[in-house]
């Protein structure tokens, strides 16, 4: 069942171009933290597909942007332009660092479109023209993707400020005047406080339906006498099994999908803008919010990042509690997942609750630990908030020793053999292990289409390497195996508990002051680890200040959902419904 | 008094049944919310009177006071007839079950056996016409699913009682009961009970065959667009489908109101149909419980490759048996 996994190897620190690529390089970095490479904004295609053929980095697995208008930092390699383009690219066969990618534009500009290299760039690159307004050159399907068509700018932008700005930094002075607590939109009249672009008129407007390049034939192609009709449903937002307020757009014929597109932003919150307003540690209870099923491995993510970017250490048992939060955490999230997949099937609930029996346990733990069962915060720079209880560690083995493998073997008992759930599950929703990656999914999904690649065996982060165990792979890349990679995923955490457990040594939690008055140096950093749901990366940009420059969220629910349209097509819209569960998406984290 | 025979008897006799059927579907609810909350680790409804036996009482209020809405874009005296078209075979199938020793619920007509087949037929009225009237994309499929999958199931189910009806030799339910089976007789007939049970679930759109109204995909598939007691209806109309299937189940392959001492003291009689009713319900809710939905396209192979012929085989054979046995 595993694979040979991939080894970590050092991070490239040369793009070892060929001749005729050296050009396309017009600066270099690497005085702050890790090495930047500037290339010039035609030559950018060139210089990915070279990366992705020549030196086999297939996931392009961040793209983002970054305004620097304004920045206080130095300026850096001496290109001035103010919008910054960042591609961070890896390699799922040989493991190891990234290669960090600049593309700087003036505002308004375009860039090439990566999707003719990276399919994958689809979704980001949309949301970094909405936010931003760069244009893609060659996109098929540059629209608004977070914001709707009638909003007025590109909210990440410095100088773009919403009805209600106050200042640029929290603690905002307003607030508190005179000791008193006071809204600032009291204060202004009511309405007026609504722009729309120019030209652009709220009542005759409509939405356009647009859908993604029918990629497979429709089937009824062999009988062309048939004079058939195919009609538009639109599953969401507000449908059962959208997990959220989250639609599909789909075009169906009879039952069969012929096209479909996932349409979100309904929860959207500008999470990025609030997190450049924040401090540094306000926006460490602020990651719960995303994948609020997992706070513990947000949390950690975070922390990896800042710790990268200010050089901070961990103490060993926090290390070790941080391992054994995020290990629950994945169990959590797993039988979660398990649950609602074969909730989705239409196995109403009884799985589904048999699974969260389960996650009930874990949750009081955490609730032990942090004070609360979802939004735990528990994670600080340079460790953990505070230390065990008493009696945690005893009941948390109980849990690792007994419960949760007896619970996890009844799962695997009920659920694996099943008739219905083989013959919903078996061959739907495939897609190859390459066009996976190239579509920059990351996490189970790929593990079940026979790839190991996991961040904790690929670049190992905190103390995995210590660790003794398994990367599950299973061949078939259908939902089946997406299934079933969690069922096994979630085994191999409680092997990793067990040691986790065994091991934790006593001292102390928290080096340092946890961050409290933090002013991270300049630079910027893309932290990354193995999240239950996939890559989970904080990509950060400081200019010493207490706040963050630039705080960006790369999350696999919103990433992997770039698979969703090329997975469905040629499905029933049964099986749809199915497609998206095995993707295993919270709308915290895709809308942000 | 021939008008006091034919129309006022049968008459009161009918209230009565409805009354009943319309009690037992507000307790069937409670019944399932009870024991699919006992399958997921759960309570089920506690808090309306002693454990929670006052909660079917207060949905009927809520579904009272609801607020009657109509969509504009529905075909109106279509929409608003379709509900009423679901519920009312729902309750005549009962007319041609006994109940007792020599007592059927109304009327021991001679051809129960075609009744039961005819109003069967109707059922699935109710529901396409509901999903075509709404004039909504998930209720059209709904509608067309529904259509599609009662059509198919009829057949084997009507093969089944084809057999059985070849084997009794009678069309009429209360000989069916009253008249005697032999041992082997009696073991063939289970043999079907299965593979009818699993028509009986298509029939009646009960989970895992729920395809018409598949929460998941449809939203509520041909119920979409109703709410309020329209929606009411169609649900009591599923739910007193469950009882009546349940008693024609039991009447079939369980002899009905048959038991100890029901030939001596008639009331017993109605109450082993309760009791066989009861735990045929049981074997609806514990089907929901615990297994998954097969997809709409395999629900329709599983009937036209697997049901239909089994059903033709059945039926070969029962005839042999019939010819040369009995």
């Amino acid at each position: 069942m595993t694979q040979a996994t991939a080894v970590a190897e050092a991070p490239a620190n040369d793009l070892a171009l060929t001749p005729e690529l050296a050009d396309a390089v017009v600066g270099t970095w690497a005085e702050d933290t890790e090495t930047a490479y500037f290339i010039a904004p035609d030559r950018i295609l060139d210089v990915l597909a070279h990366l992705r053929d020549a030196q086999g980095y297939d996931l392009l697995s961040n793209l983002t942007c970054i305004d620097y208008q304004g920045y206080g930092g130095k300026l850096r390699a001496d290109v001035s332009e103010r919008l910054d383009v960042v591609y961070h690219l890896y390699s799922t066969r040989r493991g190891g660092g990234s290669v960090a990618l600049h593309v700087r534009v003036p505002a308004d500009d375009t860039v090439p479109s990566a999707t003719s290299v990276y399919p994958g760039a689809n979704l980001q690159e949309r949301e970094v023209y909405d936010l931003f307004g760069v244009k893609f050159d060659g996109h098929p399907n540059l629209r608004r993707i977070l914001l709707w068509d009638g909003f007025n700018g590109h909210p990440m932008r410095k100088d773009w400020h919403e009805a209600y700005y106050e200042e640029d930094a929290k603690p905002f002075r307003s607030r508190h005047p005179k000791g008193e607590y006071a809204f600032h939109e009291d204060k202004l009249p009511w309405a007026k406080n609504t722009t729309y672009p120019a030209g652009w008129d709220p009542d005759s407007w409509q939405e356009a339906v647009a859908y993604v390049p029918v990629s497979q034939a429709p089937q009824h192609e062999n009988q062309p006498h048939l004079d058939t009709e195919s009609i538009v449903v639109n599953l969401g937002p507000h449908h059962p099994s959208t997990h959220g307020v989250f639609r599909m757009l789909t075009r169906v014929e009879g039952e069969t999908i012929l096209a479909l597109e996932p349409e979100m932003g309904y929860l959207h919150r500008n999470h990025e803008k609030i997190g450049e307003r924040n401090t540094w540690l306000m926006n460490m209870p602020f990651t719960d919010r995303l994948d609020y099923l997992n706070s513990m491995s947000n949390n950690w993510a975070y922390a990896l990042a800042v710790e990268k970017l200010a050089g901070i250490e961990v103490p060993e048992r926090a290390e070790y509690l941080r391992v054994i939060m995020a290990e629950f955490t994945r169990i959590v999230n797993h039988t979660w997942s398990i649950g609602f997949i074969l909730n989705d099937l239409g196995a109403l609930q009884t799985p589904a609750l048999y699974a969260i029996e389960e996650r009930e346990m874990i949750l009081d733990m955490f609730e032990a630990v942090s004070g609360a069962r979802m939004m735990c915060n528990y994670m600080r720079f340079g460790g953990v908030v505070r230390d065990l209880p008493e009696g945690w560690r005893e009941q948390a083995a109980y849990l690792a020793n007994d419960r949760l493998p007896r619970a996890l073997d009844e799962l695997d008992r009920l659920l694996t053999e099943n008739e219905i759930l083989k013959a919903r599950g078996r061959g739907v929703g495939y897609l190859a292990v390459e066009d996976l990656i190239a579509l920059s999914v990351t996490g189970p999904m790929i593990r079940a289409g026979g790839l190991a690649y996991d961040i904790r065996k690929a670049e190992p982060y905190g103390i995995y390497d210590r660790f003794d165990f398994d990367i599950p792979t299973l061949p078939n890349s259908d939902i089946y195996d997406r299934y079933y990679i969690r069922l096994l995923e979630a085994m191999e955490s409680v092997r990793i508990l067990q040691q986790a457990l065994r091991d934790m040594p006593e001292g102390e939690t928290l080096g340092g002051r946890g961050g409290y008055t933090l002013r991270a140096p300049e630079g910027e950093v893309y932290g990354r680890l193995e999240a239950p749901k996939g890559e989970l990366g904080f990509y950060l940009a400081s200019d010493g200040k207490t706040q963050p420059w630039r705080y960006h969220v790369r999350s696999p629910s919103y990433i992997n959902l770039n698979a969703l349209g090329p997975m469905s097509v040629g499905y029933k819209v049964a099986d749809a419904i199915v497609i998206l569960g095995a993707i295993d998406i919270v709308l915290g984290e895709v809308d942000r | 008094m021939d008008w006091l025979q034919l129309l006022v008897f049968p008459a009161i006799r009918a209230l009565i049944l409805i009354f009943v059927l319309l009690t037992g579907f507000a307790y069937l609810t409670w019944y399932e919310r009870k024991l699919l909350a006992r399958f997921q680790v759960r309570y089920g409804p506690n808090r309306a009177g002693k454990f929670g036996l006052l909660q079917p009482a207060a949905d009927a209020v809520k579904a009272f006071f609801k607020e009657e809405i109509i969509p504009n874009h529905v075909d109106k005296p279509v929409y608003l007839l379709a509900p009423a078209l679901a519920l009312v075979p729902a309750l005549i199938i009962w007319a041609v079950i006994p109940i007792a020793k020599g007592t059927p619920a109304i009327a021991d007509v001679n051809i129960g056996f075609l009744w039961i087949l005819a109003v069967a037929g109707i059922e699935s009225y109710g529901i396409i016409l509901a999903g075509w009237s709404s004039n909504n994309n998930y209720s059209l499929l709904g509608a067309l699913r529904s259509s599609a999958q009662m059509v198919s199931y009829e057949l084997p189910l009507g093969l089944f009682l084809v057999s059985i009806l070849m084997l009794a030799g009678s069309f009429s339910l209360v000989d069916l009961v009253e008249g005697s089976r032999q041992w082997w007789e009696w073991i063939w007939l289970w043999l079907a009970f299965p593979f009818f049970f699993i028509c009986i679930l298509a029939e009646t759109n009960r989970s895992p065959f729920d395809l018409p109204e598949t929460e998941n995909e449809l939203v509520a598939g041909f119920q979409t667009e109703y709410g309020g007691m329209k929606f009411a209806l169609f649900f009591i109309a599923e739910y007193v489908n469950m009882i009546s299937t349940s008693a024609i189940m039991a009447t079939l392959f369980f002899g009905g109101w048959k038991g100890p001492f029901a030939e001596q003291y008639i009331w017993l009689g109605p109450v082993y149909l309760l009791i066989k009713v009861l735990i045929l319900l049981f074997l609806f809710i514990w089907v929901r419980a615990s297994i998954g939905r097969p997809r709409y396209d395999q629900l329709m192979k599983f009937c036209w490759q697997f049901m239909l012929p089994l059903g033709l085989v059945y039926v070969s054979i029962s005839a042999v048996l019939a010819v040369f046995l009995k």
